[in-house]
């Protein structure tokens, strides 16, 4: 078929006849992708390894809310070993935690809104390590506003620290007492914070109620304020006619004789094999679940797997390497009290400072620091070295009359810079359910990294004093991730040195595009899910206005 | 809950062993005193159904003198039973209604969120605007 003929079918079937985008993955960026494409009238199936939930699956609710986190709300995979979750093996220093299901890691995340700084898109540039990012902060500026309305988020404007930006569509939630206490040791410091922006609704926002502060929000939310894609995009678009298709999984991207891909392949969770013809195939699987398929996907014309001419699909692996510092004080905090986002957060040390001994930096954030179940565990790790009658007998009620409800906590997540080595294969021997390959996970910190947290750490220590902490507990780097899996599909300009172009489409397929944090260049040292849907929508926006000319098989 | 029942003795091992773990203290009772053995275990399972089988399995081989040295050698040579075992029993103890309230924790409960006042810190925040150097790298 010509290529005119070929756009002229491609244009045919987007308006109507037959599903033309496939989008695996029904999270972050597949919720805006479909969307978007959706009511633009395009024709869109979705296809989500994991199930829907909601309020009625989430524990918060309930007495036991703090059990939540040991079983079906455990963030880590491996723990939790449901249907939908494949393995995460290897050697790693850090090991991504997430969520497979409608909404993707948005089920449990912390909500917290942050851009990423302007300089992030330019290091290269501006500290001669790593890359630039093909893009710029100016180029993402009316992505994230619109984003963030449909995330009904709740922030105040004007942070110094960041480019202007348009108001957010809710005023930032209260700091409370927690952020109060934190923010006035800042101002004696003289150190950057703001309060926290939180893609949690202060009011009644569209289809978010208002949040209730009870605090569960990581074990999801069940008063409904806190922004999901399940509220937040997919009854729209499914009302514009996106056909999302849950419990299958994703076994291969295959290709025709001119290297474009065909559509999917997956299996239903009685083994049964599909296959889902498409015009252009997107791919919003996470930083490691779309290289594991890319590498899954393997054909003569791409040995090494799809779209992986330049070797890098699976690569350069970044996670934000993640410590705190529990804020211990005197007076009564009520802090199990909700919502666990952020109250506030610091830039302070988020860009390169010539008098430090690394480069790039840390976000800081203030959080609440959970019922006595939590207090008691950091207590414990905190003072187990003393002995066994440190913590237990007559001593395990010090955990909960010094710290429970009179902490908060400093989380501090450091940018770490791509590194080659830092990446996601295919396990050789184990699978997950449905006989596929596990990722497996190779995973350094940087030396960089761990200079940057061990300064961050000194500094929020002083922090701490100047808000009149009696005590402070530190915590290494987390084993296990905080949720932030970027860099696996680079974007780029140059062929040889990235997976994706500018737009996101694969530079070996015409009609392939990634959208997820796999195409972070780097990772600054934001909450990403703010950039992820940002560009993605960005990219949809693109796809969608140039689709006359877009290749199809 | 996941499994089977715990026996009657299952309860009272899993009673002996967890006021070793909590002992009284000033003004608060002990982990047995308040029942972690009974209802509280039982929510506890349904909430954590995977622990029940190593919990149960753990509790028929709880020796009847020494507990004190029994549950210091687990958490030394066997660290997983021990959490579980300790993770049970302080997840009980703080679903205890009279421990909650002698903490001063209401749970989890709802405590609705109010925008309508002007924030008390604007002034801390007048300040950070105008101290700080502005952002760098924007094109």
């Amino acid at each position: 078929m010509a290529i005119f003929s070929k756009v002229y079918y491609f244009n045919m079937v987007m308006q109507g006849h037959q599903s033309n985008v496939v989008i695996i993955g029904a999270g972050a960026s597949g919720s805006v992708a479909a969307l978007r494409l959706a009511a633009a009238g395009f024709e869109v199936v979705c296809l989500e390894q994991g199930d829907w939930v909601g309020p009625a699956d989430y524990m918060g609710a309930q007495p036991e809310a703090e059990l939540a986190w040991i079983e079906r709300w455990n963030p880590d995979p491996n723990a939790r070993q449901g249907w939908a979750d494949y393995p995460l093996t290897g050697d790693a220093d850090v090991r991504p935690v997430m969520y497979n299901g409608v909404g993707g890691g948005l089920v449990q995340w912390a909500a917290m809104w942050q851009p990423l700084l302007a300089s992030d898109f330019r290091v290269r540039t501006l500290d001669g390590v790593a890359d630039d990012w093909p893009i710029s902060w100016g180029d993402l500026a009316d992505a994230y506003a619109q984003v963030a309305g449909d995330m009904s988020v709740s922030g105040l404007g004007g942070d110094p620290a960041l480019p202007e930006m348009n108001p957010y569509p809710n005023p930032p939630i209260p700091i409370g007492k927690i952020g109060r206490v934190a923010a006035e040791g800042m101002d004696r410091l003289g150190w950057h914070w703001w309060p926290g922006a939180n893609a949690i609704a202060s009011r009644r926002h569209r289809g978010l109620q208002a949040c209730q502060r009870r605090g569960t929000c990581m074990t999801g939310c069940p008063e409904n304020a806190k922004a999901t894609p399940s509220l937040t995009h997919w009854p729209s678009a499914q009302a514009a006619g996106a056909r999302l298709v849950t419990g299958v999984r994703v076994t291969e991207i295959p290709v025709d004789e001119r290297g474009r891909v065909r559509g999917t392949v997956y299996r239903d969770r009685d083994g049964v094999e599909h296959f889902q013809p498409a015009q252009v195939v997107m791919l919003a699987a996470n930083a490691v679940g779309t290289a594991r398929l890319l590498l899954l996907s393997v054909s003569s014309r791409f040995p090494g797997g799809l779209a992986n001419s330049s070797g890098l699909v699976g690569r350069r692996l970044m996670q934000h390497p993640y410590r705190t510092v529990t804020v211990v004080c005197d007076e009564p905090l009520d802090s199990w009290q909700g919502p666990w986002g952020q109250n506030i957060y610091s830039l302070e040390f988020a860009e390169t400072h010539p008098d430090r001994d690394f480069l790039r930096g840390a976000k800081w954030m203030v959080m609440p620091h959970g019922g006595p179940m939590f207090a008691v565990a950091e207590y414990q790790e905190a003072h187990r070295h003393e002995g066994f009658e440190a913590v237990w007998g007559a001593n395990f009620h010090r955990a909960a009359n010094e710290v429970f409800g009179h902490a908060f906590t400093w989380g501090i997540q450091a940018e770490d810079l791509p590194e080659h080595d830092n990446r996601v294969l295919l396990d050789p021997s184990e699978c997950d359910s449905s006989g596929l390959p596990a990722a497996r996970i190779e995973y350094r910190v940087s030396e960089n990294t761990r200079r940057m947290l061990d300064f961050n750490v000194a500094r929020a220590v002083e922090a701490a004093e100047a808000s009149g902490a009696v005590s402070t507990m530190v915590r290494d780097i987390w084993p296990t991730g905080i949720g932030h899996v970027l860099g696996t599909t680079r974007m780029g300009d140059d062929p040889e040195s990235s997976v994706v172009d500018r737009w996101c489409r694969a530079h070996d397929v015409p009609n392939l595009y990634v959208i997820d944090g796999g195409v972070f260049v780097t990772g600054g040292s934001a909450n990403p899910t703010a950039t992820i849907m940002a560009n993605a929508l960005r990219v949809t926006d693109h796809m969608i206005e140039a689709r006359a000319s877009q290749k199809v098989p | 809950m996941g499994g089977s029942a715990p026996t009657p003795a299952q309860r009272l091992a899993l009673a002996r062993l967890a006021d070793v773990l909590v002992a009284e203290g000033p003004g608060i009772p002990s982990a047995s005193a308040v029942g972690v053995a009974g209802d509280l275990l039982d929510r506890c399972l349904v909430a954590a159904p995977s622990f029940s089988e190593p919990l149960l399995a753990l509790l028929d081989e709880v020796p009847t003198g020494g507990l004190d040295d029994f549950v210091r050698w687990l958490e030394v040579e066997r660290p997983g039973d021990f959490a579980v075992l300790s993770t049970t029993v302080v997840a009980a103890y703080y679903l205890s209604e009279e421990v909650r309230e002698l903490i001063g924790y209401p749970g989890q409960q709802p405590s609705p969120l109010s925008v309508a006042a002007e924030p008390d810190y604007l002034d801390l925040l007048e300040r950070v605007y105008e101290r700080h150097p502005g952002y760098r790298g924007y094109t």
